[in-house]
Parts: structure tokens; sequence; C-alpha cells
């Protein structure tokens, strides 16, 4: 149908580059973003305050007879112990700052690229969904794991330091296990929660209410539930409630609810797969490759 | 010689809408240019030779090889969207980094591609700037500098003209004929037609879904010569030209506008009548200012094929 013309052809001189990490590039630039963003660093700094203390409780627990006019009364708290570990992943304060660092650096993680029509840049080079979606969640893995994972096990070296032997080692030498277990499971429940709380809307501020709403309302649902029932399961309808249960069970203590923590284990996990099949699902609903 | 880029029997459809229907189309090196108005189905076309669509029926090849989920293909591809689509915070030189990051590049490989490309679209006195302060020029020419910056042997491009000043559309148009010239395969789409002249004769007419022609936009006005041409000749002396014009048989329709001292002819046999308007200029004393053929344009072309 088309008139005959002269075309020339330049043989392409570029190369194929076979990348096994081009999640990390999106990582990379979410961090840098979220460090970009207004108050975030100083929050950020804030958020080792407790990581800090904890590790302060752990010199004075080892110079005990330095601080006696500390220590008075005070023998319990001063325990370092599976317990103590526990605690740490497990303060209301760092699920709190967790969730203010990561509503703003993590709430537009998607929400922005739905907002913007990024999605369409990323998916015309040669990235995978399973890129994309790591990408993302190296944002908040980065975040949520230098403040769980990454004090907890530094806090653990810092007691094995401080003692000076192996006995802390040896008396709970499971202990690392589920500082890293416990820490992994927070960590990947934030990431699911954040992720499918920023899958949901085009627009950040909406984003953030969902993440604060939810993670409240749990709350405030298990209340409601629990004036009303007077059950312990109660506490399965709160996000925090769940995760202290659990850690409970990781660190071998006892809980705090009266119920098997295996169950708040089950109820965490299946919340984390739901949450990655809604959030491929939601932007698999922008056309991407598979 | 295989096409680059090959469309076999493709469709797509949106629940009941349909998007394209069995669009067959072998594109050659060159620019090649989509055209039709909005919802024609030119973007969706776009999407499924840029991977983010998968045909219902059909493929699409590039370079021989299938389009969807084939990730390698992208390497070779640049692709500039319609729409907005950047990260605000980031400078120029960072957001477009970021993305060459995506094809392997090391961080100083991906820095000096993105210099080379900002360079590229003029915008190298700003790259450092925060893409949020970017006028409308700006932001439409980092948009093709991302599709660019990885040197690639097919481009697509959708609108990358739309909503520019003049001097930016000069640019853009100067840029992409640079890459025609280096042999690359560009495929356009607009459906503002001067635009896309300046740019080629190549063109692909795309009307609800399907193909209605494809070709040198004068060689699908030939095809049409069952509609008659019209040749508008600017002279002081339009009313002597047509009344001598007036006795040729070939000639169908003749309209003045005085305003402008001007006649319009319509005839269905273009040569014969630009072969007696030559006889007539060499044998008399007439003045022509201008001719020009008021329908020879794609907006006409157009009207007439999808029969408005």
């Amino acid at each position: 149908m088309t008139s005959i013309r002269e075309k020339g052809y330049h043989h392409w001189e570029g190369q194929f580059l076979d990348n096994p990490r081009t999640f990390w590039p999106i990582s990379r630039t979410g961090i840098k973003l979220a460090f970009g963003r207004k108050h975030f660093k100083l929050g950020y700094t804030f958020s080792f305050l407790p990581a800090m203390i904890y590790a302060v409780i752990i010199y004075i627990s080892e110079r005990l007879e330095d601080f006696k006019f500390i220590a008075q009364g005070g023998d319990k708290l001063l325990q370092v112990n599976p317990d103590f570990f526990k605690s740490y992943l497990t303060l209301d304060l760092l699920y709190f700052a967790i969730l203010i660092l990561m509503s703003i650096g993590g709430a537009g993680l998607l929400a922005d690229d739905f907002r913007h029509k990024a999605v369409q840049l990323y998916f015309a080079r040669p990235l995978t969904k399973a890129d994309y979606l790591l990408g993302k969640a190296g944002v908040i893995i980065f975040f949520t794991g230098t403040l769980t994972l990454v004090p907890a096990v530094l806090l653990y070296i810092l007691k094995l330091l401080f003692a000076g032997s192996f006995a802390f080692f040896l008396d709970y030498p499971w202990l690392i296990l589920s500082i890293l277990a416990c820490s992994l499971l927070i960590v990947l429940f934030f990431t699911a929660f954040i992720l499918l709380a920023s899958s949901l809307s085009n627009n950040r501020n909406y984003v953030i209410s969902i993440i604060f709403g939810v993670y409240f309302f749990s709350e405030i649902l298990r209340g409601i539930s629990f004036a009303i029932f007077r059950s312990p399961l109660s506490a399965l309808f709160s996000i925090s409630a769940n995760l202290k249960q659990v850690a409970a069970g990781f660190f071998q203590v006892k809980p705090p609810y009266n119920y098997p923590w295996y169950l708040s284990f089950l109820l965490v996990s299946l919340f984390c797969f739901l949450a990655y099949l809604i959030v491929k699902h939601k932007v698999r609903g922008v056309e991407v490759i598979k | 010689m295989t096409a680059i880029i090959e469309a076999r029997n493709l469709s797509r459809w949106y629940g009941n809408v349909l998007g394209i229907s069995e669009i067959n189309l072998e594109i050659n090196p060159g620019i090649t240019a989509l055209l039709g108005p909005n919802g024609a189905g030119k973007s969706t076309f776009m999407k499924i030779l840029t991977g983010q669509l998968k045909a219902n029926i059909g493929e699409a090849r590039i370079f021989g090889e299938k389009v969807w989920n084939n990730r390698r293909i992208f390497s070779r591809l640049g692709f500039c969207p319609e729409d907005d689509a950047f990260y605000e915070d980031l400078s120029g030189l960072e957001f477009l980094s970021g993305l060459l990051s995506l094809y392997g590049f090391s961080q100083a490989e991906s820095r000096q591609k993105a210099s080379q490309a900002l360079d590229l679209v003029e915008l190298a006195d700003v790259a450092d700037r925060q893409v949020r302060s970017y006028s409308r020029g700006m932001r439409q020419r980092i948009k093709i500098a991302q599709a660019i910056a990885h040197d690639p042997e097919v481009l697509i491009l959708d609108e990358p003209l739309s909503g520019l000043d003049p001097l930016s559309k000069r640019r853009i148009i100067k840029l992409i004929k640079e890459f025609k010239n280096a042999g690359k395969t560009i495929v356009i789409s607009s459906h503002i037609l001067p635009e896309v002249e300046a740019l080629t004769s190549e063109i692909v007419l795309i009307h609800q879904g399907k193909i209605i022609a494809r070709g040198d936009i004068y060689f699908i006005r030939d095809l049409i010569d069952t509609h008659p041409h019209m040749i508008r000749i600017k002279s002081a002396q339009y009313r002597q030209l047509a009344t001598t014009m007036a006795g040729e048989d070939y000639l169908l329709k003749m309209a003045f506008e005085p305003e402008d001292q001007a006649v319009v002819f319509e005839t269905h046999d273009r040569d014969r009548f630009f072969n007696r308007l030559n006889e007539l200029l060499l044998s008399s004393p007439l003045a022509i200012d201008e001719i020009t053929s008021p329908d020879d344009n794609l907006q006409a072309v157009f009207d007439y094929l999808v029969g408005k």
C-alpha cells in the first residue's frame, strides 16, 4: 500500500546488562526521597531513643554496684533476659514511631506512583512486577529494619560485650534466633500494612488516614469486644496486641493474653498474605507485566 | 528486511469497550506517525508495544521477539508517555539517573548518561533543579530525555508535542528528526495534525480501533482521488485567471475570496490543472503570489477517510 522509499538502519551498539538487583534503584530512590521529606530526619533520629535507653539499661545492669542508688527497687526492670528484648521489640512507642515515619516516607510509595502514573515508566523498562514491589517494600524494610532488627541485634551484642563472658549466650542460646524471627515478622507485617494502605488510594493524605485509622481502630475494636465478651480472644482484633502475643511466643515468655500465641501468628501471617494479594492485584490494575 | 515492529492481528478490549481491533502493521526505521482522534486506539496500541498491556488476540513483536513479558526487549526501547510521570521532589538529573539504574547501569554511568540526555534536550542548565519547578515545556522535554537516555533503537512517543510552546516544539521536532537520521525507529502519536506534518509523511490513520489507511500522506491523497483536490491561488489578477481556466473540462468548481484576492479551484485531475497553469504563466503576464492546497493536509485526508 505504501510507496517505496529508502530507509537506513544503524545497528544498535548498546549492550544488555543483566541486573539481578533491579529492585535496588527503586528502594534507593524511595529511601532518598523519604530522607528529603520535612521532619523525617528528626523523627528518624528520635526513633532511636528507646534503643538508646535500652542500651543504658544494659550498661547499668552490668554495673549494678556502681548504680545502687538508681537500682533500688528496680532490679526487675534492670534484668536483661529474653523478656527484655521482647519488651523492646513490642514497645508501643516504637510502633508509633514506625507509623509516623512510614506515614511521612512510605505512604506515597505506591499512591504517588498511581497518582503520577509513574508505573508506566517502570514497566516500559526491563523490570518485572516482583522487582517493582520488592523495590517499594525495600524502603519500608530499610526503615523498620533499622528500628527493630538492627538495634535489637546491637543490644544483644552490647550485652555480651558488657558482660565480658558468654554466660548470657549459653543461658539463652536460642535468643538471637528469636530476635531475628521476631524482628523479621514485625518488619514483614509493617511492610505489608504500609504497602497495602498505599495501594488503596492515589492520595497520600488518605493513605496516612488509613494507616493511623486502621491501627488505632483495631485497638478500639479490641476494647469494645473485651467490654462485651470479656474474652482474651478480643486481643485478636488489635494489631499491637497480636504482635505482642506473637513476640511472647518467639521469646518463650508468658503471653500477655490468655490464648495460644500461634493464633496471633496465623492471623498476622494471613494478613500479610492477603495484603500481598491485594497489592499485587492493585498494581496489576494499572496494566503491568506479570 | 524484517520490520522492526510487527503487529499481527492485534485486538484489545476494555470490558465491552473496544480499544483496538485486528491491527496488522509493520513499522520500519524512520518516523511513523499514528494519527487519530482521542479514543481512536493510539495509546492502546502504544501500551501494547511497550509491554504494559496484553493484547486479547494477536501479538506484537519488536526485532522479531514477542513484547509481552519479554523484559530484554525494553532495553532497546524508549517510551515517552502522554501523561506527566515524575518524582517531583527529585532533580532532573536524579530522576533520570534513577530510571537509568533500572537498566543495570552503575551510578556513575547512570549520571553520565543522564547528563548527556539532559544536554540533548537542552535542560543541562536546570539539571539540578527539582522537577516540580519545571515549566510545561521542560517537563515534556525531560519526559523525552528519560525515553532517549539509554540510547534505545525504538522510540515510542505518545503525544510528545502536546502543550508545548512553538520554540519547544521546534526543539523537540529537531531532536526527533536527529533520531530518525541516526537510523532509529520512531513511532509517534498525535491528534494535532500540522505537528505531524512537520515531522513525517509516513502516517498510519487509526479510527475506532482500526487502521483506516497507511502510507505516505500524498500517496493516501492520491488514493482518494475520487474526491476533488482543492487548489487555492492568490493573485492580483485572480478573476482573470478564473476566466481563463473556466473552460477546462477537469475543473469542477471555482470560488472567489475577494478579501484575499484569491480563487479556489476544485479539480479531479490535479496534474492536468497544473500543466495548464504552467502554460498560462509562461504565455501571459499573470503574476501569482501563492499556490496552496487547502485540503492537501492530514486533517483533510483524515476527514475524507472517516467519511466526514
